[in-house]
């Protein structure tokens, strides 16, 4: 993990004391509300519905086990004892006092953490593949760079006023779980034919009301050549991203109107000008971090209580069916933990989990663990021959719901109990499909799913990349949840395709298991998933199965 | 000689109007200023106030014809309205303009005439300062009665100002004192302000004017606890900016013209200033960039940082010269603006005020906690942050 330097320990302090002089001037009335907004907002802080509510950052989804208990200790001191894993692989705390932010930001200084840049039209945090630097498929671990686009796109002087929010996200496997075709840059680790490093480099991805996939501006992007590269785009976005309007403020809008060959060329003369002004330190600092970064330890021992165990309790078993993913040590596994048990919010964990997590991490995980964009929670590296105690460990915390990957394992952004962009209510959709396919008893049966819940056309649901999406509108007063079929997040990426008219609160969970039914129905065998048979058979029998002809 | 002088910038002009008039007697430098028609349409304005009369009385021992403003705000005390009414008459004004605030705005903006309890700046932009530039469209100049000795901004100001809007600006007063202008009273027997034998020495709108104690400043009474000290009418003279540096604030030291980019001079002058909008492509520039001095980049709202980049982008190709921030930008973007290459940050005195000099130099340290800069260094020179 990433160790920091002296530089970043500094860094992180002295921004904690600007914030307490921010909070004290805004008080005071030096600071209007329009001009505190985007200071507060840099430091993670949002005024939503009903209170502020604090963002803070888990760069590239990586935490250590005293991370996670500083949150919990965060969760307790200074909130109601929980807090909410986001879809951006941040934690959010949605009661905290604007007058105990700063303690906040200083104990999170302590812990080499921080909520800079989670927030406001800057560089936000960047984020990752979840599985880094355990998964069996991975070419490179992407943790090293993100990490360097971090510390580069941290306060800078450029980037702190852009038109809009720019993300980053950065993949090292082939397939690509952190979603970087829907980034407003996504960079995917790659090596050209000389078998020099590289990346390549994609632009004007995003989801929100204007769904769009990632183009290639560069298909490879020499390692050192990154962070003049990256300046070199911002720049030109910045002077010409639009600010007449938000919603086409972002990059893929500007990529969308000036066609890529135009933003390409600009960048690249910009590129020309900006490679000269950095003179390599930034390599010895991404070889520094790289070394940070190299594998734990990891233990020769045998894994026999894992079959055995596997052999005698189903529950064990289907637990590693769902929740096991292939480490690339053949004796290890990635255990992702669900955040999902059936009936409570998504992404929501008690401070006790939290440190149950911690605990558990420290004991057979290396003192790692991840969060995913999924809303989960990450044990990267577990012996196989540990998994038995680690179950053992989730069950007593609550936190051993087999379901990773199945309809219940579902993204929803915090709706309309919470926000205030909000237009329908999305955690009582996800609740009611999670029980109600619980009961039905056909999740493991149905197999692979993504099925994501929005409640506005803001998307922070991501129901655009949904095998199955839904989105949560207002019609005339009344929720209308409207379903999009088809999306996909990965290296695959595809924008799921608005099925047809909307379905009222009580109708759009009957709706859905008549999708699924049909689903079941249609597809060849057990192993095609739910987006195998809709990519085969094309959306018309599943249209027909959410809106069956009445008998007349 | 002529005022026009064609081959003058206006800042240029101002200041040789300053140079010139520096040891006339005020009468004098009035009547010359009044009867000049070069000069274009002048008015007066007069708030009717404690010392009112005695620029009041010049002028119309002058021109009695020349267009008086006064701002009625409809707040004003009933004293300064009889006032006003008598002075029109023992002085013999025949154009004396009272100007009130648009009745439109007033029902939209403070139905209820309460917006002075909550928002003394929006009311006198409603009440005094949207009034005024509509009712000062079409003159070339204003004279203003305003003193050096009130304080405040007003301590540092000239006899030939540059207005927001580009106008000639007088303050005939500008440098009398207290006992001058009683002098004159007394010598002219002139009527007072009825408030000013109460202790007003200020007077504005009712209320937010208080008296003030013997030894107070003249203007304490105005908006009295509330840190504010102009109503707006005086603000935005382009010699009233604050340059901010890392040594702290400064008055502006550039006096020659900044031009657009459009209207650069083709043949060479001394120095060469040019403003620039965030959206400028640096590149455009590049036959200027070893000629022009000072480049000014404007910021209109301190959200937008296009500037930053623009910054960027010039010192990149090789502009060395003076490079200023202007606008809106908050002491907490300082550090940025000096990493981004500017020199220094022109700001307005309402900024000014509201984020005085030590919210800056809070953040004069720019180069701590610098990322990019260790980022960029050669490996061989770099030091270890680590």
């Amino acid at each position: 993990m990433y160790n920091y330097t002296k530089f970043d320990k500094d860094f992180v302090a002295t921004r904690a004391l600007q914030f307490r002089d921010q909070v004290q001037r805004r008080i005071d009335g030096s600071l209007t509300e329009d001009e505190f907004k985007p200071l507060r907002l840099m430091n993670g802080l949002y005024l939503l519905l009903h209170a502020y509510m604090l963002r803070v950052a888990i760069p590239y989804g990586t935490l250590s086990s005293q991370q996670m208990e500083a949150l919990a200790d965060i969760a307790d001191r200074w909130d109601k004892g929980y807090a909410h894993f986001s879809t951006r692989q941040n934690i959010q705390y949605h009661w905290p006092k604007l007058q105990d932010v700063p303690d906040i930001l200083e104990a999170l200084a302590a812990v080499d953490m921080h909520a800079i840049q989670t927030s406001g039209a800057c560089i936000r945090s960047v984020t990752s593949d979840h599985f880094a630097g355990a998964a069996a498929d991975e070419l490179a671990d992407p943790r090293p760079t993100a990490e360097l686009v971090r510390q580069w796109s941290t306060d800078h002087p450029e980037f702190a006023f852009l038109p809009r929010k720019f993300k980053v996200a950065v993949t090292g496997s082939l397939n690509d779980r952190a979603v970087t075709k829907f980034h407003d840059i996504g960079l995917r680790l790659v090596q050209n034919a000389n078998g020099a490093r590289g990346y390549e480099v994609s632009v004007g991805g995003g989801l929100g009301r204007t769904p769009m996939i990632g183009k290639v501006l560069r298909d490879f992007l020499h390692q050192a050549d990154l962070l003049p590269y990256l300046e070199a785009v911002l720049q030109v976005y910045n002077q010409i991203g639009r600010r007449d309007n938000k919603y086409k403020a972002r990059i893929k809008i500007t990529v969308h109107e000036h066609g890529l060959e135009d933003i390409r060329q600009w960048v690249e003369e910009n590129f020309a000008l900006q490679r000269p002004r950095f003179g390599g330190a930034d390599q010895e600092v991404l070889a520094r971090i790289e070394a940070d970064f190299k594998p734990p330890a990891f233990k020769n021992a045998p894994i026999g209580q894992f079959e055995a165990r596997r052999a005698q309790d189903p529950f064990f078993k289907a637990f590693t069916k769902t929740n096991l993913h292939p480490h690339k040590n053949p004796d290890y596994a990635i255990v992702t933990v669900s955040l999902k048990a059936h009936g409570a919010t998504p992404g929501d964990v008690s401070s006790a989990q939290m440190r149950a997590l911690a605990d558990i991490a420290k004991r057979w995980s290396h003192n790692e663990l991840r969060v995913s964009h999924e809303q989960n929670i990450i044990l990267p590296h577990v012996h196989k021959g540990d998994l038995p105690e680690v179950y053992n460990a989730l069950r007593l915390a609550g936190l051993a719901t087999a379901n990773i990957g199945l309809i219940s394992d579902l993204i929803a952004c915090p709706g309309m109990d919470y926000c205030d962009l909000a237009t329908a209510r999305s955690t009582n959709v996800a609740q009611g499909i999670a029980l109600r396919f619980d009961a039905l008893k056909q999740e493991h049966n149905i197999g692979l799913l993504k099925l994501k819940i929005s409640g506005c056309i803001n998307a922070c649901g991501h129901h655009h990349v949904g095998h199955i999406g839904i989105l949560g509108l207002e019609k005339g007063g009344v929720e209308s949840y409207q379903v999009t079929l088809g999306g996909d997040g990965t290296q695959n990426a595809a924008i799921g395709q608005p099925a047809g008219k909307g379905f009222s609160a009580d109708e759009i969970v009957p709706a859905i298991e008549r999708l699924i039914m049909a689903y079941l129905s249609l597809r060849h065998d057990a192993k095609e998933a739910f987006l195998e048979t809709f990519r085969r058979l094309g959306p018309a029998p599943f249209k027909a199965a959410l809106y069956p002809k009445k008998d007349t | 000689m002529s005022f026009e002088n064609p081959n003058l910038s206006l800042s240029a002009h101002v200041a040789s109007l300053n140079a010139r008039f520096e040891n006339t007697d005020t009468v004098e430098m009035l009547r010359e200023i009044i009867l000049d028609p070069s000069f274009g349409e002048l008015a007066l304005v007069s708030s009717f106030g404690a010392d009112s009369v005695v620029l009041l009385d010049m002028v119309a021992k002058i021109n009695r014809a020349l267009p008086v403003i006064f701002m009625d705000t409809e707040m004003l005390f009933h004293q300064t309205l009889t006032y006003q009414r008598k002075l029109a008459k023992d002085l013999g004004l025949e154009d004396v303009r009272r100007i009130q605030p648009s009745r439109e705005a007033v029902l939209e903006r403070d139905f209820d005439n309460l917006m002075h309890r909550y928002d003394t700046n929006a009311c006198c932009a409603l009440r005094k300062t949207e009034p005024l530039k509509r009712a000062l469209a079409g003159f070339g100049g204003w004279i203003s009665g305003r003193k050096r000795y009130q304080g405040g901004a007003r301590t540092s100001m000239d006899l030939f100002e540059l207005d927001a809007e580009q106008r000639i600006k007088i303050n005939p007063l500008a440098h009398w004192s207290r006992d001058d202008l009683a002098d004159y009273i007394a010598t002219h027997k002139l009527p007072r302000h009825p408030l000013a034998a109460k202790g007003f020495k200020s007077i504005g709108c009712a209320p937010c004017t208080t008296p003030v104690g013997t030894v107070e400043d003249e203007r304490a009474g105005r908006w009295r606890g509330q840190g504010k000290t102009e109503c707006g009418i005086h603000f935005g003279e382009v010699a009233r900016t604050v340059i901010v540096t890392d040594d702290g604030f400064a008055n502006d030291d550039w006096v020659d013209d900044f031009h657009t980019f459009d209207a650069l001079p083709t043949v060479e002058t001394g120095t060469l200033a040019v403003d620039l909008k965030g959206d400028f492509p640096a590149k455009n520039l590049l036959q200027w960039i070893d000629k022009i001095d000072m480049i000014r980049v404007d910021f209109p709202v301190f959200s937008d940082g296009r500037g930053f980049s623009l910054a960027c982008q010039l010192r990149l190709l090789g502009y060395v010269g003076r490079l200023r921030a202007k606008g809106h930008i908050v002491a907490d973007q300082y550090a940025m603006a000096r990493r981004s290459g500017f020199d220094e940050v022109e700001i307005d005195q309402a900024l000014a005020r509201r984020q005085p000099e030590p919210f800056w130099q809070a953040r004069a340290k720019w180069q701590a906690n610098d990322y990019q800069n260790h980022l960029r260094k050669a490996p061989s020179q770099a030091e270890r942050p680590f």
